[in-house]
Parts: structure tokens; C-alpha cells; sequence
């Protein structure tokens, strides 16, 4: 291949949407790099070299240096609370800082660096739909997020400071799909899943698909800023929980944050900051997505959720 | 076995004129908008709500004045409970031809009530934020807005048919989007709850805006809490349109708030010299 040759940095490379996006750069003709602070046993699919590197530690550097990425994908955000606080920070914070700038210093074309919408926070005086210049709420109900505000807030202040590379970052609703293995896509393939008594808000579901399209979109446009990402429609929590072909567990609000707690230390659930998001709704738009890059999703709600379970639950489903 | 069911409730349940504006409305039966609207399950809930229709007996003026596409409907708020939201709500639903739906804007307490807060999405009420509110109008809905807020509703009976002051924020938005305002005046809501005075410690505790006390309550107890089947008359004005920026300054737009506020203590001061009595 020739130096024209797209060289493409992949972070949390371990992770599903990572190597779903890899394995489309690869077959768009970038040469991929990995790179993951968790050890990964084999090489995935589609990926040149992979690296085991904190993203705050040097050695993120010698990688940095030796392939030189024309374009970064941060993915590797940490958002499993089983990190410790502390080391959560150094991942998505400092480690975040440091990829960012590494991007800069090596000249890399275009970045991309993956937020999350649970930022925006679940609350009963949210606005429909949430749009990305709205108020991050999650903090005053769920200080333990505060890494991945941080991580945002500070990925926007960076990008315009630094407009050489141009840089984009995504905060994608609930992000689900078969090869997903966040909290949302193993709640739905639970066999009981927790719905809040007399609330069923409006929920989203962005497949891995569409997201991983969306990603790559935007590392390939020429507009730079912060940008929702979600599927097409929205579903109350009650149905998206039918659609799975799970057993509802239905929960007074009051007891929520326990049941979560206590539900959590045997099985598969959703962690206890979740609560508020079975009882409001945080619903955004991803119209500015749709406007500056000339994409839409394609998966429907009930398709992406189905596609997500679909192994879990058999054939016959 | 779920479709049998539902459609056993859509038989027994459904009332015939609330099924046939929905028809004819040509909404997608199935399926959500964003704020929770599904169109299947609004027909139950409105007709679920007939009852309380029925029992108040409107006689509605002037529907015919609500213009297509969007449009904002400010009405005086009164009577403890929002039995005046519904009733008008259904008054457009069932009188006006072709048939409308309203979206609501409720206050913001209302999403943190279970039950409640879910029935109300799925038929259509939306909290009454000024993003909803716009998005809601720049997609041509028709949204009921109550300016005077729970002051309006939670006012004593020896206010009854006295204007609380109005919010600016429904002038702005229909500034903002080019909608007219249809001034509606209920009248009756106002003796169907009477309150002497408002427990508002209690209410406070309670989480609520406001707490009634019914003049018999030393006497029926929880039952004085029941409405008494007043009459209400609906009273729609003609389509009121304003222009200018809307972010002018408070004064210019209270000046165009006071308009409507006007218009409506005309149209209450109507019903009251037409009605007879107040249960007839």
C-alpha cells in the first residue's frame, strides 16, 4: 500500500463497536491499528497490528509515532462502573486528553471521539427531543458519570482550540447489536428486566450498525463538533422490554435504586444510575448529524433490539 | 391473544365518535412519536375519559374558529382538577369538524406522577416547555395552554372567574412560530370543585402545587372531593394574530398578553350573562 493509504487508530479495540468499525475501515481500504487497555488474545478481523496500552501512559506514544494515524477513533471509553472511579479518570480523562493531543502532534486528519448520551441525563423536565448545545443533567443525580462529562466537555473545548485536526464527537443513544456487550444489550437478552411501576418513558436504541456507519461518516466529513447519534424512532421502555421476549420485573420507583443494587450481585441488570432512565425520558435529536453529514440511520427500533437478542433467545424467537 | 384483547377493548371500550375522528384524523395506528403519542391507545384513554365529558355536558361555542395547522388554544384554568383540559380537549376531539387533536402542555410536576404521567403521554400532553412547545407547533399541532398555569386551577372559589396573571411564554412561543392564539373561556369548571381555602403545608409535604379544601369536607370527608355535575361552556374566540419579534422586551409582549387576557374575561363574561344556571 502507498503512503496515500488512509491509517486508521482504533481505541478500545477489545470492544464490539470497535471492531465492527475497524472491519468496515478495513474494507474501505485503511490500515488499521488496535489498541485497548484490556489484553486482547488474538488479533481481530480487519486489523493490522493491535496494542495492549493504558491511554494515558507513554506507550500510547510509540504507537502514536510509529503508524502515524491520518485518522484517530476514540472508542475506547470506558463506561463499565466496575472500573474503579480513579482508574475510569485516568482512562477517560487524562488518557482522553492524551489521544487527543497525540492526534495533533502527529498530524492525523481527522478524529473521532465516542461520548455517550447518558450525559444529557433521564429528567422529568427534559425537553423532547434533547438537542447537543442542551444541559448535561446526569451529574446532580449520578455524580459517579462524571468521567464521561468530563471526557465530553472536554473533547468540545479541545476541538475548537485545535482545529488543525478535525474532530468529532458522538453521543450515541443506547447502543445495541449483537456483538454489543454493554449493560443495555446484556439487559435485553436477560430473561428479567426491571420496569419501573406506572412510568414507561421513551427510550432509543442506536444499532452497532448504524452507529458504526455513522462513525465512520463523520471521521470521513469535513464538519467539526459534537453530534447525537441514534437509531430511527423511539419505544417506550415497557415495549422495547416486550420486544426482547423478556419477562417484565416491575419495580416501585421508591425501591428502584436497591432492587438495582441487589439484582446486580446475581445477575445480569442494569446498574442502579439507570433508574432514572426507566422513569423519564431522555429522548435527542440527531438532526445536526443528519443535516452536516448527509446520513440517517437505517434500523428501526424493534429490528435493532431483535437483532441484539436474537442469539440469546433461539430460533424460535 | 394480545390481539384479542386489544381488539375486545377497542369493542367494548372505544367510544363510536371518539373512534371516528380518529379515523378521521389518519394518524399511524401504530407506532410512537417522540413525546410517547400512540394513537391506538389514545382512543381507549379519550374514551376512557367520556365519562367525565358526558358528565359535565359541555355546550361548546365557536370551535369552528380553530384554524387548521398550527395553533395555539389559551383558556382560563379552574376547578382544582383539570377536568377543564379534558373537557376541551374532547370538545375538539368531538365538535369540530374535521375533528382535531390537541396536545397539552402540563406542568412540571406532572411527569414525575406514575401512572398518570404515562397515560398522558400516550395521548398526546406533553410537558409544557417552550422546546416542546415549539416543536410541537412548527410540526402544524394545535396545543392547549393554560397562561395562568396551577395558580389558575388552584385558586379559591371566592376568586372563581377571576383571571390569575398570565405567563409570557405562550406569547413568545407563538411569535416565534407564527401561530394564532385561540382564546377559549371555560365557564362552570369553577363550581364543579369548590375550595375555600388552599392547605398549602399540606401541599407542600404532598409534593403538590396546591391543596384544596371543599367546603364540606367536615362533612363527607375524601367524598367532597367528587365534582358536582355543573354544566361547562366552552367558549372559543376568534383567531388572534400578533407579530413582532419574539424576543422583544417584557412590556411590549405583556401588552399583547394583556390582549388575550382580555379576550378571554369577555368570552367568560359571556358565558356567564348566557347561563341560566349552573347546572342546567
Amino acid at each position: 500500500m502507498g503512503s496515500d493509504t488512509p491509517r486508521a487508530l482504533v481505541t478500545g479495540i477489545k470492544g464490539g463497536l470497535a471492531q465492527i468499525v475497524a472491519n468496515k475501515l478495513s474494507a474501505r481500504g485503511y490500515r488499521c491499528i488496535g489498541v485497548d487497555y484490556r489484553p486482547l488474545e488474538t488479533v481481530p478481523e480487519g486489523l493490522e497490528e493491535c496494542y495492549q496500552a493504558n491511554y494515558n501512559k507513554t506507550r500510547i506514544e510509540d504507537i502514536f509515532r510509529k503508524h502515524r494515524p491520518t485518522h484517530v477513533f476514540h472508542l475506547g471509553r470506558v463506561g463499565n462502573l466496575k472500573e474503579k472511579m480513579g482508574k475510569r479518570f485516568d482512562l477517560n480523562v487524562i488518557g482522553s486528553r492524551k489521544v487527543m493531543d497525540l492526534a495533533l502532534k502527529y498530524q492525523a486528519r481527522r478524529q473521532v471521539v465516542l461520548s455517550t448520551f447518558h450525559i444529557y441525563g433521564a429528567h422529568p423536565h427534559n425537553h423532547i427531543p434533547i438537542y447537543e448545545d442542551d444541559p448535561l443533567r446526569a451529574g446532580s443525580a449520578f455524580p459517579q458519570i462524571a468521567d464521561a462529562s468530563q471526557l465530553d466537555n472536554q473533547a468540545i473545548a479541545w476541538l475548537y482550540r485545535n482545529r488543525e485536526v478535525g474532530t468529532v464527537v458522538v453521543r450515541p443513544s443506547n447502543v445495541i447489536g449483537p456483538d454489543i456487550g454493554n449493560e443495555m444489550s446484556k439487559t435485553l437478552r436477560a430473561p428479567l428486566v426491571p420496569v419501573m411501576f406506572g412510568f414507561s418513558p421513551m427510550v432509543q436504541f442506536v444499532h452497532q450498525d448504524d452507529l458504526s456507519d455513522a462513525v465512520i461518516v463523520a471521521a470521513e466529513g469535513s464538519t467539526a463538533g459534537v453530534y447525537n447519534v441514534t437509531g430511527v424512532g423511539s419505544l417506550p421502555w415497557r415495549d422495547s422490554v416486550g420486544v426482547a421476549g423478556a419477562r417484565q420485573v416491575p419495580i416501585l420507583a421508591s425501591l428502584a435504586t436497591s432492587y438495582l443494587r441487589a439484582a446486580g450481585l446475581f445477575t445480569r441488570t442494569l446498574p442502579p444510575y439507570m433508574v432514572n432512565f426507566l422513569k423519564f425520558p431522555c429522548v435527542v435529536s440527531d438532526a445536526a448529524l443528519r443535516r452536516d453529514f448527509d446520513w440517517a440511520p437505517r434500523i428501526e427500533q424493534v429490528a435493532a433490539i431483535r437483532d441484539t437478542v436474537a442469539e440469546v433467545r433461539g430460533p424460535s424467537f | 391473544m394480545s390481539d384479542t384483547i386489544s381488539e375486545l377493548l377497542e369493542r367494548t371500550l372505544v367510544v363510536p365518535g371518539i373512534a371516528r375522528a380518529f379515523d378521521s384524523l389518519g394518524l399511524p395506528e401504530e407506532g410512537y412519536d417522540q413525546w410517547g403519542f400512540n394513537a391506538e391507545q389514545s382512543r381507549l384513554w379519550y374514551s376512557l375519559a367520556y365519562p367525565i365529558y358526558r358528565y359535565f355536558r359541555p355546550r361548546v361555542h365557536g370551535v369552528e374558529n380553530i384554524p387548521p395547522g398550527r395553533v395555539l388554544i389559551a383558556g382560563n384554568h379552574s376547578g382544582q382538577l383539570p377536568f377543564d383540559g379534558i373537557v376541551i380537549a374532547l370538545s375538539t376531539l368531538l365538535e369540530a369538524d374535521p375533528p382535531r387533536l390537541l396536545r397539552p402542555m402540563v406542568e412540571r410536576w406532572v411527569p414525575t406522577l406514575p401512572v398518570i404521567n404515562e397515560i398522558f403521554s400516550r395521548t398526546g400532553v406533553a410537558l409544557g416547555d417552550p422546546i416542546n412547545c415549539r416543536n410541537l407547533l412548527e410540526a402544524d399541532n394545535a396545543i392547549l395552554v393554560f397562561p395562568e398555569g396551577a395558580r389558575g386551577l388552584g385558586k379559591t372559589s371566592e376568586l372563581r372567574y377571576r383571571l390569575e396573571s398570565f405567563g409570557r411564554g405562550f406569547m413568545r412561543l407563538a411569535l416565534q412560530t407564527g401561530s394564532p392564539i385561540v382564546p377559549v373561556a371555560v365557564v362552570g369548571a369553577e363550581e364543579a370543585l369548590l375550595s375555600i381555602h388552599n392547605a398549602s403545608t399540606l401541599a407542600r409535604v404532598l409534593k403538590f402545587p396546591y391543596f384544596p379544601i371543599p367546603p364540606l369536607l367536615p362533612i363527607l370527608g375524601p367524598l367532597a372531593y367528587l365534582p358536582l355535575p355543573a354544566r361547562f361552556h366552552l367558549y372559543y374566540g376568534e383567531p388572534m394574530h400578533f407579530e413582532g419579534p419574539f424576543d422583544d422586551e417584557d412590556p411590549v409582549i405583556d401588552e399583547k398578553v394583556r390582549q388575550v387576557s382580555e379576550r378571554i374575561e369577555s368570552l367568560i363574561a359571556r358565558g356567564l350573562a348566557e347561563r341560566q344556571t349552573v347546572f342546567g
